[in-house]
């Protein structure tokens, strides 16, 4: 009995495997991209890693520099050069700029108000909640365009504002913080009340901690989704390199594909992919909780 | 009750925001769709509804709605079916589920766009390993295998695998070719949805009470697929239902693998509506009938979501 | 016939052992009671009687029929689970219809659409919907049988779950502690009915559950499990009266039973608390533990019969009966003493009389065996 057990269970590791393998296909590419030199990458030789030989790279001499600074193992020069084309920590710093901005304003519109939704009594609460289950039903990059003739008429293309803005509502977070507020018991709200507070330090004292759980879950749906967005930064960022996001430096990064050297590009897509990658395994619980959390409504 | 204003000014910034930033467009996108305006020019004309007849007469919208029409109905059923049997194979492992479930995890958390460039040197015809893969393979147990030849029906002559052997490992240029593309895209599509699909059936799963599986094993459910069809698959209802919606909301907005990609080609087979709305009216300036392909986006991704919430809700929700 | 055995079962998860060495044989047509503390293993033990959990070694008999490696399905034994696990997207109809498809039916009858076309389908269905309805009839659920789970009641849910067992006619039922999701008065209710059903069904019934009220009003012998053994099986009123080990009469009878430490003379003759029994006992022993139930005590203002003096602390009156908590000792020993109304209460605080029935008291050793 054990034994069969064991014959049903290797066979589905078999597909398992097979399928882990595929999916992790372009990620090895990615990977063995970044660490080999050109010749390897052409010649699709060199496995993972490649034979790591020192060698003086063409087209860094190019760009100017001396030969001695030019030699070097690929991977080192990879990742080197790659910070030396583009300002990557820029980028970064811009992505991270963008999403904690988008994260906080979110938090600070949609609390109060899925406070509000949830717990307090006043005209019009119905007509405000279905408001927010229909705006449950558009998504912003379907009407990007429409917001992207409003920005422009208010002179806001190329600025932070422009990448923030259209993200500052989340009927999302409103529904999400409402729903996790409806299993708060009122007790707790009237003991706040009778000890005084009012309804401001209800919300941000009180309501807040209580909703660190739901926050997190949705700190990281918000987070992802927008490090990773790239439709709405290539509207409303047209040229000005200083507020690029990370995917919008990934598109610069790859220009043509014929053009210059493929490492050093793959260098730098890892550099900007690798922060939340690496933030995803170190926390992969926490990650798929939110994920599935923000999921199942 | 209590007699606080404060409702005031928790709930207006929230009703304001949502008026400017997500129906106001709407309003915006529906009357655009009716003029010639260009974002830049200084008047405009109405047109009535100029705009949507090209839509739906001219050969390129055609074919927008079509490759649009073309990803989501492979990219939806496909991603939910294989999400399902991940997490149902999955959740009966003893060991190793954890990492399966990270790896298939990954390319949802992936940036997208940087997926895509590692793809497009995946499938390049010279410079990517699936087809180095397959020209080294040419003669061998791969050939056997992806060519087909165990069917027996299948001969040298019939197989593809074989024919591009025997034409001088004449590959498919997958992104390049007309004929593979809008396929190549869809399979992107389903690498990059289908994890986030098995995590949300993983966690339908684990709220199935065992109580119901033993309920259905006494009442005479032997095998394990009258056990699938009496409680896992009813019992998932709600979750499919959720992960249908979403995955179709999603492959209606597909963008980032077809810039960087196929830009729509070759020969406009992969030119999906929100790549239509990129190059009108953003590229060419066209804004008018960019609002006019938004608004018909609008509709659907509406009714369809209405369709899902009041229609099939009622028959999955017990 | 219904007849089960149980021969030296032997169940463990990981390191636990949760059953060790458990033989039971079950009459044909008995209402027989697994009763015992949560934790006990009489649901595992339900759980390897109706196949959904494999013993680690003892056999399972059905029938005279070795069942071991029978599965579930086969077993033709019929199961009401705790949370009733009914299928919720199914009406009551169609989850009384389930059992019998799945096994009347053959696998070309069952598909759907191609099903209907099957002429043998026809009849069985006519059958089905005959034995829905007369089940339905018997446990008066006949206007819910369009309602799905959700539109019902928890009351309303057991008859539901107690009729997907029913339509069947297994060879036993197994009902792992079907009345504790309802509340108080309906599951009071419910006994009287499972009874009634026995009666009329004459089906063997194995009922798991951790209420020894349940297992003392309703079963015809019931089994007390404790730590995964088999202590007692026996009929509720020997079980009561005569338990066979202290472990037995602490879990049965409510409030618990008062122990009292006593001496043993060597002539046999038992002293605790100053009083002496008038019965004398066969023990070697010097040291026992005298057992008597709360209405063998009784309060007492005969100043010649013997007694010992105690202090009222808490008064717990139920209208029909009073029980008394009283002190002994100015120590923390507690007993119970139940008192009767018409005596008139007695308030916190006052000192009282107690004096036993006689021939009411059990000895036990200090490890726990019955002295007799």
């Amino acid at each position: 009995m054990l034994a069969r057990h064991y014959i049903g269970e290797s066979w589905k590791h078999g597909l398992l495997i097979i399928g882990a393998l595929i999916v992790l296909i372009p990620f090895y590419m990615m990977v063995s991209m970044s660490l080999k030199s050109q010749q390897e990458i052409q010649s699709i030789s060199g496995g993972l890693v490649g034979a790591q030989e020192i060698q003086t790279f063409p087209v860094c001499t190019k760009h100017g520099y001396t030969e001695e600074v030019c030699t070097m193992r690929p991977y080192k020069y990879n990742f080197w050069f790659a910070f030396k084309k583009a300002p990557i920590p820029r980028y970064l710093m811009n992505g991270l700029i963008v999403t904690v901005s988008i994260f906080l304003i979110q938090v600070l519109i949609a609390l109060p108000c899925s406070y509000a939704l949830a717990k307090l009594r006043f005209k019009g609460r119905e007509f405000v909640f279905s408001m927010v289950l229909f705006c449950l039903l558009i998504p912003v990059h379907a009407i990007a365009l429409p917001l992207y003739v409003m920005l422009a008429k208010a002179g806001l293309v190329d600025t932070y504002a422009a990448l923030i803005i259209p993200w500052t509502i989340s009927v999302f977070g409103i529904f999400l913080m409402r729903q996790f507020f409806m299993t708060v018991p009122d007790e707790l709200i009237d003991a706040a009340r009778m000890d005084g507070m009012g309804e401001y330090s209800i919300v941000w004292k009180v309501m807040l901690p209580v909703a660190i759980p739901a926050l997190l879950a949705f700190a990281i749906f918000s987070v992802v989704a927008h490090w990773n967005d790239y439709f709405w930064p290539r509207i409303v960022i047209t040229g000005n390199r200083d507020l690029f996001t990370p995917p919008l430096g990934i598109r610069e990064f790859r220009g043509g594909i014929d053009s210059d050297e493929f490492g050093p590009m793959m260098a730098s897509i890892v550099t900007v992919t690798i922060p939340l990658i690496v933030a995803f395994i170190v926390a992969q619980k926490r990650f798929v909780e939110g994920i599935t959390m923000t999921g199942m409504k | 009750m209590h007699h606080s204003k404060a409702h005031i000014w928790f709930v207006w910034p929230a009703i304001i925001l949502m008026i400017v930033i997500l129906i106001l467009p709407i309003f915006l996108a529906g009357g655009i769709s009716f003029t010639n305006y260009n974002l830049g020019n200084s008047s405009f004309e109405w047109v009535g509804t100029e705009n949507y007849e090209k839509m739906f007469s001219r050969k390129t919208y055609i074919k927008m709605i079509i490759s649009t029409a073309t990803y989501v109905l492979i990219v939806v059923p496909v991603s939910v079916v294989l999400g399902l049997v991940a997490a149902i194979m999955l959740n009966s492992l003893r060991f190793g589920a954890d990492i399966y479930k990270t790896i298939f995890f990954l390319p949802v958390m992936a940036t997208l766009l940087a997926m895509a460039i590692a793809w497009e040197f995946t499938l390049h015809p010279t410079l990517g390993i699936i087809n180095s893969f397959l020209a080294n393979g040419c003669g061998g147990i791969r050939e056997f295998i992806l060519g087909f030849h165990w069917l027996p029906w299948v001969s040298s002559e019939d197989s593809w695998y074989s024919v591009a052997c025997a034409n001088n490992m004449d590959f498919p240029y997958w992104l390049k070719d007309k004929k593979t593309a809008i396929w190549t895209i869809c399979f992107i599509g389903v690498w990059q949805a289908f994890g986030f699909n098995m995590v949300l059936y993983l966690a339908g799963l684990t709220s199935i009470p065992r109580e119901l599986y033993h309920a259905a094993e006494m009442d005479g459910a032997q095998s394990t697929w009258e056990q699938f069809k009496l409680v896992t698959w009813p019992m998932l209802g709600p979750t499919t239902l959720f992960v249908v919606t979403i995955t179709t909301i999603r492959s209606f907005q597909v963008f980032d693998t077809i810039e960087i990609l196929t830009k729509g080609g070759p020969a406009k087979t992969t030119y999906v509506m929100m790549y239509a709305i990129f190059e009108k009216a953003i590229q060419q300036n066209i804004t008018s009938i960019g609002a006019a392909i938004t608004v018909v986006f609008i509709i659907f991704i509406i009714l369809l979501t209405f369709f899902q919430r009041y229609v099939i809700e009622k028959r999955v929700h017990y | 016939m219904g007849t089960i055995s149980l021969k030296n079962i032997n169940k463990s998860f990981g390191s636990t052992e949760v059953l060790k060495q458990l033989s039971l044989d079950i009459q044909d047509g008995e209402f027989l009671t697994l009763v015992g503390p949560s934790g006990c293993g009489k649901s595992t033990l339900l759980k390897i009687i109706a196949g959904l959990e494999q013993q680690n070694s003892g056999d399972v008999i059905i029938d005279d029929k070795n069942v071991n490696s029978t599965r579930a399905s086969k077993r033709d034994l019929a199961m009401v689970f705790q949370s009733y696990a009914l299928y919720p997207h199914l009406t009551v109809r169609k989850n009384l219809e389930t059992p019998l498809k799945l096994r009347d039916y053959s696998f070309v009858e069952r598909l759907p659409l191609i099903g209907n076309f099957v002429p043998s389908r026809k009849e069985k269905k006519k059958s089905i919907d005959d034995l829905v309805f007369k089940t339905s009839e018997t446990l008066k659920i006949t206007e819910l049988l369009d309602r799905k789970p959700g539109q019902l009641s928890g009351g309303q849910r057991q008859r539901a779950a107690l009729g997907r067992a029913m339509v069947r006619e297994p060879v036993a039922f197994l009902m792992d502690e079907p009345l504790s999701n309802l509340d108080a008065a309906l599951r009071v209710h419910m006994r009287s009915e499972l009874s009634e059903l026995h009666n009329s069904l004459k089906t063997t019934f194995i009922y798991v559950t951790h209420d020894q009220a349940e297992a003392l009003t309703m079963s015809t012998r019931m089994a007390v499990m404790i730590d995964g053994e088999l202590l007692q099986l026996d009929t509720p009123s020997e079980v009561y009266n005569n338990p066979s080990s202290l472990r037995v009469a602490e879990f049965v009878g409510s409030p618990k039973i008062n122990t009292f430490a006593a001496q043993i003379s060597s002539d046999g003759s038992v002293e605790f608390m100053g009083i002496k029994l008038e019965r004398k006992f066969n023990t070697n022993s010097q040291k026992a533990l005298v057992a008597v139930r709360p209405e063998h005590l009784e309060i007492t203002k005969d100043s010649n019969k013997p007694a010992f003096e105690a202090t009222v602390s808490y008064r717990e009156n139920l209208g029909s009966d009073i029980f008394y908590h009283v002190q002994v000792d100015q120590s923390d020993f507690k007993i119970i003493v139940r008192g009767s109304p018409q005596a008139g209460l007695i308030s916190n605080g006052e000192t009282v009389r107690i004096s036993l029935s006689h021939a009411e008291a059990m000895l036990f050793e200090t490890s726990g065996e019955r002295i007799r």
